[in-house]
């Protein structure tokens, strides 16, 4: 016989509880999934309208998608027409994406969206519309080549999204007392890096705080020195994390 | 502040847990449309309000402003009575488990958007400052699932007791959430206050659980 779903969620949930990193636990997520046919997860807060496509990339929390997908994902711009994104800010209930084809039907761009991801073994999703505790609305998107959901796989993956979500957040949130320094920016590193976020060059960021495009990098460069950050987008997305930005 | 009525005390709050009855019955039968429930007095008590139940007020300046009563599941309570179809495992039934219910916030006391509110979190702390004074370790709840993650980022450990099926129209899950001192040391540092939300009336009962 089957095990009860309910019993399958129960012992998701304490082997999530068991994961010690966000990797180790989305790892724990897809193998536990794959069984109902989703090959990959995606998840993260919806960024503000109007912010560069570098800090929209900075909010993703979990990323286990296709090779590739995320880089064209961010870079065409997709965010901001994706219709999967705009059925998730207005409605909280869970939805698969064939159940919104009516939003995008008439509409070319969002129609792209969607035909892209098919591209890359994204054909068809159940996305979960998440509100953060202080009020972020964010969404965690299962995708696959074919995806076949029962009214009782939904729930539970509704339950387990909700959950892996928390559990992410909380794990990528390490206070300082448990192995993270704190990191002190000062204001006009904070400046340039905020303004980084809004996906300006060097150049614009110089111009912008009436410095030389020097000037810029060298802010920029001592917060990747300070973050441990190998690049502008990890630089973005930690100090997003450690609320050193907004 | 919140305070804490049992059938021990009820008699110094008479006026406030009458405002309690009107405020549960503006936000469960004129709010949310639960008609069952409705009274032509506009008090919203139910079997369940008897001697055994424990009720949370938050009070500001002699005003009402939220409300959850807390059930023993030693004894029948909602979800094995009224709303088992959301139990698919045995229910919990111990001292040291209680049943949240007919959470309540006033109106012009709620955030806007679906953040917890002022109100709402100092209510939501009162059940995890008593229940660790009163050796209280775990809360069922029936909830709409957008709760779960705040209660992962709150830390309470989280035990589904179903799947979620809509309930008057509402996607409801039943769970059951642990809580320790970090939950605690989190909901504080959520409020931004680390005092005691509960009230020092004389007489509160502590150790309800044996």
């Amino acid at each position: 016989m089957l095990p009860k779903l309910v019993d399958l969620t129960y012992d998701l949930f304490r082997s999530f509880d068991r994961a010690g990193t966000v990797e180790d636990l989305n790892a724990c997520l897809l193998r536990a999934v794959a069984r109902f046919g989703v090959e990959s997860t995606f998840a993260g807060v919806i960024p503000l309208p109007g912010i560069g496509r570098t800090a929209q990339a900075a909010h993703v929390l979990i990323d286990r998608t296709p090779p590739g997908w995320s880089e064209r994902y961010f870079r065409a711009g997709h965010l901001d027409r994706d219709p999967t994104i705009r059925r998730l800010t207005t409605d909280a209930t869970p939805f698969l994406w064939s159940e919104i084809e009516p939003l995008y039907r008439e509409d070319p761009a969002a129609r792209r969206v969607m035909d892209e991801a098919g591209d890359f073994r994204l054909r068809q999703g159940f996305t979960v519309p998440l509100v953060t505790l202080d009020g972020r609305v964010a969404g965690f998107s299962f995708g696959a080549e074919r995806l076949d959901l029962s009214p009782e796989l939904r729930g539970m993956l509704h339950l387990i999204a909700s959950y892996v979500f928390g559990r992410s957040l909380v794990l990528s949130h390490v206070p300082a007392a448990e192995g993270r320094e704190p990191v002190q920016l000062t204001p006009r590193e904070r400046e340039a890096l905020q303004w980084a976020a809004a996906g300006k060059s060097e150049w614009e960021i110089g111009a912008l705080m009436s410095i030389s495009e020097h000037g810029a990098e060298k802010h920029l460069r001592s917060v990747h020195r300070k973050l441990g950050a190998g690049s502008r987008t990890q630089a973005v997305a930690e100090a997003l994390r450690r609320g050193l930005i907004i | 502040m919140i305070h804490i009525v049992t059938a021990e005390n009820t008699s110094r709050y008479a006026d406030a847990l009458e405002q309690a009855w009107r405020l549960r019955h503006r936000v469960f039968v004129e709010e949310k449309g639960w008609s069952d429930l409705a009274r032509p007095d506009g008090r919203e008590i139910d079997g369940f309000d008897d001697a055994h139940a424990l009720h949370m007020l938050a009070i500001e300046a002699g005003t009402v402003v939220g409300y959850q009563r807390m059930l023993p599941t030693t004894r029948p309570y909602l979800l094995t009575e009224v709303l088992s179809e959301l139990c698919e495992v045995d229910p919990p039934r111990s001292p040291h488990v209680w049943e949240w219910t007919r959470y309540a916030v006033e109106r012009g006391h709620r955030e806007r958007g679906r953040i917890l509110s002022p109100v709402g979190s100092a209510l939501l702390t009162g059940i995890v400052e008593w229940g660790l004074e009163s050796g209280v370790d775990a809360i069922v709840i029936e909830m709409n699932p957008l709760w779960l993650l705040r209660l992962v980022q709150l830390h309470f450990r989280v035990t589904p007791l179903g799947l979620p099926r809509p309930i008057a129209g509402e996607e409801t899950v039943a769970v059951s959430a642990a809580f320790d001192e970090r939950t605690l040391t989190r909901l504080r540092a959520t409020r931004g206050d680390s005092a005691s939300v509960l009230s020092t009336q004389p007489g509160r009962p502590l150790r309800l659980a044996s």
